[in-house]
């Protein structure tokens, strides 16, 4: 079983960011206006088959990858983990993120706006992990004057529900612009950023050693985690929680879309800039002050004998003060860029009529940049892509990511429309589809859409 | 036309190729990852009046106690226990140091061996004492441990004097615990 529970971890620390490199501005897609609010559909009206219409997973661990571990080659597990640790960068982190598109609609109205709207529940978690902690698992504090420092721990962890409204409006032809209010229900939230402090030992003058806690400052918030009221976390509560029986917050997205000539198009967008009020079942952890042991001087005598333990942990407890809070938190929830400049060409050719479609490139090429700017981390993420319509029912693109867990992702999306049918599937890091214990991230999005065109 | 079925072709092989490379997952049960933490522990800065009773009469024998619950957390881990001791002493007098874990009841249950002999005006020695694996398990049932100097009577007859004697017998330790984290 506890073989079981480490495979399963290390498939989810084969995890995701919130990098769509490949969904985003694909295929005049219904999600691609989750991605950028200014970006430009033509149907008519769409509806997202329920629960169906978005699955989206991702995941990552920049450390090193199930493989590194597990590879079967003769070599002791114990020699590939230490090759492992050593490679192990100041930080590493692991990051999951997924979403579930519960419903999702749009339609075109008389001023030709396009109003899409949906809810969907979310699950975020994102860890940085200090080699300094793992050095000091893996080795021990032997290392005399080392400093093992918490300064680069941080985590948040995030189960939330998000009801969205959102419009897409064409200003002329060259600019299209979108805004997406957003209204957040936080099933659970917590958070540690800007932790300081570390733990040493020195030589010490009155005994072998002295060790220090030097300088901690720990912060932890939690909302929906310790109960006070006898609630209890079970599916029920989730559901109502979900459902703006949460912590509720507000956001917003903003995006364009710029046709800077007939064939150069640049888009951009801003995601959940907002915040979740944490209100109910609030605690939160502060851990501060600095300590020094040089151990237990004994004094021998017995007519007074002390209390040498219970003096000790009252002289910890003096100098490293734990508080617990309950006062009301405000977390942010990580912002998202989105850019993309492409260049479309290749007029699509009737075959039947013998005319080139004057309206429609076929070909699509381009940059994207995608980033998270938040306060547990911040991440950067370069993509290059072609997209190509294949015929009338299939479009695909492909994309070539540089991010922090690797510089060779590929990526792959699909898209079909077969009347108002529409289903699309988009995986990344493909070319370790080879070997999937070797992956360091993978993401896929996947759903199914009815889209009604306009007939005109 | 043709480059569209070959593109679809393409793809769907790639999307089909996914595969693994062997993998052993019962490697975990060969896992040993040994870790080691230092911790200081006791210092002693004893000086004439330490072995002197009210009526400045010599101490044979001085205890102390220290009460240390242990959690026993890390008792599947727990490998080794060395304890590093570094004593000096300017007293014309021998001593032995023993350490000795009790029970809840105060009853003795280990005695570190070897018991320490710190010799007449020694200067620093350096002691290691270990507890192997299979004493571990006393260690989870201690909760003092317990601090004798023995003082003999000098074979010249010597006694100590509060006031006139500044010898000094000074003591520092640490412990080296050693631990095998092998189930994960």
């Amino acid at each position: 079983m506890r073989k079981l529970s480490f495979f399963i971890f290390l498939l989810y620390a084969i995890g995701y960011t919130q990098n769509k490199q490949v969904l985003y501005d694909f295929a005049g897609l219904p999600q691609t206006l989750l991605l950028n609010p200014g970006a430009e559909v033509n149907q008519k009206f769409h509806i997202g088959m329920p629960l169906l219409s978005q699955l989206s997973v991702q995941g990552g661990f920049t450390g090193f990858s199930t493989y590194d571990i597990f590879v079967d080659n003769g070599i002791d597990i114990n020699d590939k983990i230490k090759k492992a640790v050593n490679n192990f960068g100041k930080t590493e982190f692991v990051a999951i993120n997924q979403q579930l598109e519960v419903f999702n609609g749009g339609l075109r109205l008389k001023n030709n706006n396009y109003l899409s709207f949906g809810y969907y529940q979310e699950f975020d978690f994102l860890a940085k992990i200090p080699r300094d902690l793992v050095d000091l698992y893996y080795d021990g504090n032997t290392d005399i004057n080392r400093h093992y420092s918490i300064n680069k721990l941080a985590f948040r962890a995030e189960l939330l529900g998000v009801f969205h409204v959102g419009m897409s409006k064409k200003i002329n032809e060259k600019w299209n612009v979108g805004a997406r209010a957003k209204i957040y229900s936080s099933v659970f939230n917590a958070s540690s950023k800007s932790n300081t402090g570390s733990f040493f030992t020195e030589d010490g003058n009155q005994n072998i050693y002295k060790q220090h806690l030097d300088n901690i400052g720990f912060l932890m918030q939690t909302s929906g985690i310790f109960f006070e009221n006898g609630e209890e976390f079970d599916a029920s509560y989730v559901k109502s929680k979900l459902l703006f029986g949460g912590n509720l917050g507000l956001g917003i997205d903003v995006g364009f879309t710029h046709h800077y000539s007939k064939q150069w198009t640049i888009t951009g967008s801003i995601l959940d800039l907002g915040f979740v009020n944490n209100t109910k079942n609030v605690r939160s952890y502060r851990l501060k002050g600095d300590y020094e042991l040089e151990g237990l001087q004994l004094n021998f005598d017995l007519n007074n004998p002390e209390n040498y333990w219970t003096d000790l942990k009252n002289e910890f407890d003096d100098s490293i003060v734990l508080d617990t809070v309950y006062k009301s938190y405000i977390s942010f929830r990580p912002v998202k860029l989105n850019g993309a400049a492409s260049y479309s060409f290749g007029q699509k050719y009737d075959d039947c009529r013998f005319l080139i479609d004057q309206g429609l490139y076929v070909n699509k090429m381009g940059f994207q940049l995608f980033s998270t700017v938040g306060a547990v981390h911040s991440y950067l993420a370069a993509t290059l892509f072609y997209e190509r319509r294949l015929s009338k029912y299939f479009q695909t693109k492909i994309t070539y990511t540089a991010d922090p867990y690797s510089f060779t992702n590929i990526g792959l999306g699909l898209s079909t429309q077969i009347g108002i049918f529409n289903a699309y599937f988009t995986a990344d890091n493909l070319l370790s589809l080879s070997n999937i214990y070797d992956m360091k991230s993978a993401s896929f999005q996947l759903g199914i859409n009815f889209i009604f065109k306009d007939k005109n | 036309m043709k480059i569209t079925k070959f593109t679809l072709v393409a793809l769907i092989i790639l999307f089909f190729q996914g595969c693994t490379k062997d993998v052993d997952f019962n490697q975990l049960d060969d896992v040993n990852i040994h870790s080691t933490f230092i911790a200081t522990l006791i210092y002693l800065n004893l000086t004439a009046p330490d072995f002197l009773d009210d009526s400045n009469k010599e101490i044979r024998v001085t205890n102390d106690f220290i009460e240390l619950p242990i959690s026993d957390d890390s008792k599947p881990y727990l490998e080794k226990i060395e304890f590093t001791v570094i004593t000096e002493n300017t007293f014309n007098r021998n001593f032995r140091l023993s350490i000795t874990f009790y029970d809840e009841f105060r009853q003795p249950i280990y005695v570190l061996q070897p018991i320490i002999n710190i010799s007449e005006s020694s200067p620093e020695m350096t002691t290691v004492i270990e507890i192997p694996k299979q004493d571990i398990p006393f260690i989870y049932d201690t909760e003092y441990f317990g601090f004798d100097i023995f003082f003999p009577i000098s074979t010249d007859g010597s006694t100590i004097f509060i006031n006139d004697d500044t010898s000094t017998f000074n003591l520092k330790s640490s412990a080296k615990l050693f631990f095998n984290h092998n189930e994960i």
